[in-house]
């Protein structure tokens, strides 16, 4: 079975985002299988749309879509959709494909699959592959009648690179205009933290720590090493544990220290993305299936409480007298 | 105003999820507790706040899944939610949020809501879809990952503020009735009152069962689950807890780290 896949660009400013990139790659796996037609849907007016090969591009001019709002986008996935027929809609799981993609999934009487992480051919078709259970088990989907909506993980794909043939442009002049948006504003809140970008160790606290006094012993552990800082996870920011300024993750901080010490964090998707980077990764936590464990070099199964005074205790035992680290938060 | 408050009972993650025979699901076993996911309660929260501002507000809970998470909707109830609607659905396999979707949206169409609130995903699926396509079925605005809301009772409308990646942010207005779906960080949810745990003693949970047939519809299935695989190296440390400590030393001496 052919399919025609239809894929929406994500973009910021008028420009391409990177990730589209990816979402073409994860197409093209599809189409080079299937012998499958790709089109690359553009709401609003793009520029560099000529970066596009491999795919057939679908411009779709209208005012109203000068910037994101969950209708314009819904509107113009609909409408593209018509034209395309597709089987399978792919958009980037971010902050705006997970607002208006489940939308178009209902609209459509298709089926959804959020997060995709990857894909799997099997004689009879295609799967999907997702986390669930709390990360704790991997998922593989089947699609029901078509069209299936599908978000992909920014990362979870290489970006395409391929040098293939543009392929035919076409245009949609619509009047697509927000009925129940209005006052759209941007902001970038200042939440910059150059300890944090600068540390070459970061201590990082999650929900497990469960109150705020065993916030000192994040600290002294941060202590043992030298150019050291501690981060949050959301909940531990959430709970005022933490600054948000160094909340780790999709909405906080992306760090890549040499040395990242998960403290009592479960690992979820949004977490990781901010410390995937990181040369070393150790994790504590006293659940032995947490899901942090697969993202870490080393594993530490332990109560917090017990574990880290113990840490503390061995450094210290290390340490020239005199010679303290000096932490840099 | 009429708002409607949509939870999911969530299994504690700490409990082990067991893998049945066919590997297309996973249950948990009697012993695992269940709670509130995070983000619904602080939904539950936000509506009990918008009550507070605007008189004569009420604040209808709905759950859809077996009889277990009638305890959830109770719990919102003491938080001081006004009624409880519990959607009976039991299944022990995969349930699309496209057929849960279906089943809320059909449930809230006679019941004229001006705002409809959910969590932003639930902890263990993740999924994030429920909102949007019940927002959609309904024909009705949506907004996902709501930090901050506020409404305007005279414009019949409602200002939020969504957090978009990185921290960046957007606000807008929003024509009721619309679906918001909402952050952690929105605010501190409530631990119940006295009084609101007595009063809920006495308040019913009306119980609905089978409006909509989903049978007609085929939507994405999970085929086959599996345990996951390790992106590093992901060696376990053993001994008592000063052993691993000195393991942990050992092996970050190794590596220049201390
Ligand atoms: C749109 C969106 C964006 C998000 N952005 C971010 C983000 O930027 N950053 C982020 O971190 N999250 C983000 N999240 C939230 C994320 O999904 C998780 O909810 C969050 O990361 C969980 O934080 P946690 O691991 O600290 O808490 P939990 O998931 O509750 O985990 C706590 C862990 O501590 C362990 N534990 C408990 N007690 C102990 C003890 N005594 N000793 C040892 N271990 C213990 C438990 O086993 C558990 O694994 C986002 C979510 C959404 C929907
Ligand atoms: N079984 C359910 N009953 C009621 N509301 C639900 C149910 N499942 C999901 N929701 C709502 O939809 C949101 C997103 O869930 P999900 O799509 O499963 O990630 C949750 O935060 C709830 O508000």
């Amino acid at each position: 079975m052919n399919h025609s896949i239809m894929i929406m660009c994500e973009q910021s400013e008028g420009r391409i985002l990177p990730v589209t990139y990816e979402l073409i790659f994860c197409a093209s796996l599809i189409a080079d299988r299937y012998d499958s037609g790709i089109t690359v849907v553009l709401p609003g007016n793009i520029a560099g749309a000529d970066s596009i090969s491999g795919a057939d591009l679908l411009v779709i001019n209208s005012p109203g879509l000068a910037e994101y709002t969950c209708e314009g986008w819904e509107k113009a996935a609909l409408l593209a959709a018509e034209q395309i027929m597709p089987d399978i809609i792919i958009i980037a799981h971010t902050s705006t494909g997970y607002d208006y993609a489940p939308r178009v999934a209902a609209l459509l009487e298709g089926g959804c699959i959020t997060s995709v992480a990857g894909i799997e051919f099997i004689p009879d078709g295609i799967r999907y592959r997702r986390s669930g259970f709390h990360g704790k088990l991997d998922l593989l989907y089947k699609a029901g009648k078509p069209p299936l909506v599908i978000t992909v993980l920014p990362g979870a794909f290489p970006a395409n690179v391929q040098q293939a043939e543009p392929g035919t442009i076409s245009y949609i002049n619509a009047a697509i205009d927000p009925v129940f948006t209005s006052n759209l504003q941007f902001m970038i809140p200042d939440q910059s933290n150059t300890e944090l970008e600068h540390a070459e160790v970061i201590i990082a606290a999650g929900k497990g720590i469960g109150k705020a006094e065993n916030l000192q012993m994040i600290r002294e552990m941060a202590s043992c090493f030298s150019r050291s800082a501690i981060a949050g996870s959301r909940v531990a920011c959430d709970n005022g544990w933490i600054e948000y300024n160094a909340q780790v993750g999709l909405t906080g901080k992306k760090v890549a220290p040499l040395l990242y010490v998960a403290c009592g964090i479960s690992g979820s998707m949004q977490h990781i993305v901010g410390m995937k980077d990181s040369k070393t990764v150790v994790s504590i936590n006293r659940d032995p299936d947490v899901a942090i464990f697969r993202h870490s070099d080393i594993c530490i199964v332990e109560e917090l409480e017990k574990f880290i005074p113990e840490f503390i205790r061995e450094a210290e035992k290390h340490t020239v007298k005199g010679k303290k680290q000096i932490p840099i938060y | 105003m009429k708002i409607l408050v949509c939870i999911k009972q969530v299994p504690d993650q700490e409990s082990r999820p067991t893998v049945n025979q066919a590997k297309t699901w996973a249950g948990y076993d009697e012993n695992a507790s269940y709670w509130i996911n995070r983000y619904d309660e602080h939904a539950v929260e936000e509506a009990l706040r918008i009550r507070e501002m605007i008189p004569k507000t009420v604040v209808d809970i709905v759950s859809l899944g077996p009889e277990r998470v009638k305890s959830a909707i109770k719990r919102c109830i003491e938080m001081g939610a006004d009624r409880g609607f519990h959607l009976y659905y039991d299944h022990d396999d995969y349930l699309s949020p496209s057929i849960k979707s279906r089943l809320i949206a059909e449930f809230c169409k006679n019941q004229e809501y001006d705002l409809i609130l959910t969590g932003v995903m639930s902890e263990d699926m993740m999924s994030g879809q429920t909102g949007p396509m019940i927002a959609a079925r309904l024909g009705v605005p949506s907004a996902a990952s709501v930090i901050k809301l506020e409404i305007n009772p005279e414009k019949q409308s409602i200002q939020v503020e969504r957090e978009l990646d990185s921290g960046h942010r957007c606000s807008m207005e929003l024509l009721l009735p619309a679906l918001v779906a909402v952050q952690s960080g929105i605010n501190r949810p409530r631990y119940p009152s006295l009084s609101n745990v007595m009063r809920a003693k006495n308040t019913e949970i009306t119980e609905i069962r089978g409006t909509v047939s989903t049978s007609a519809y085929e939507y994405e299935t999970v085929e086959r689950i599996s345990e996951v695989g390790f992106n590093r190296t992901g060696i376990r440390l053993e001994g008592t807890p000063a052993e691993k400590a000195a393991a942990l030393w050992q092996l970050l001496h190794e590596k220049f780290l201390l």
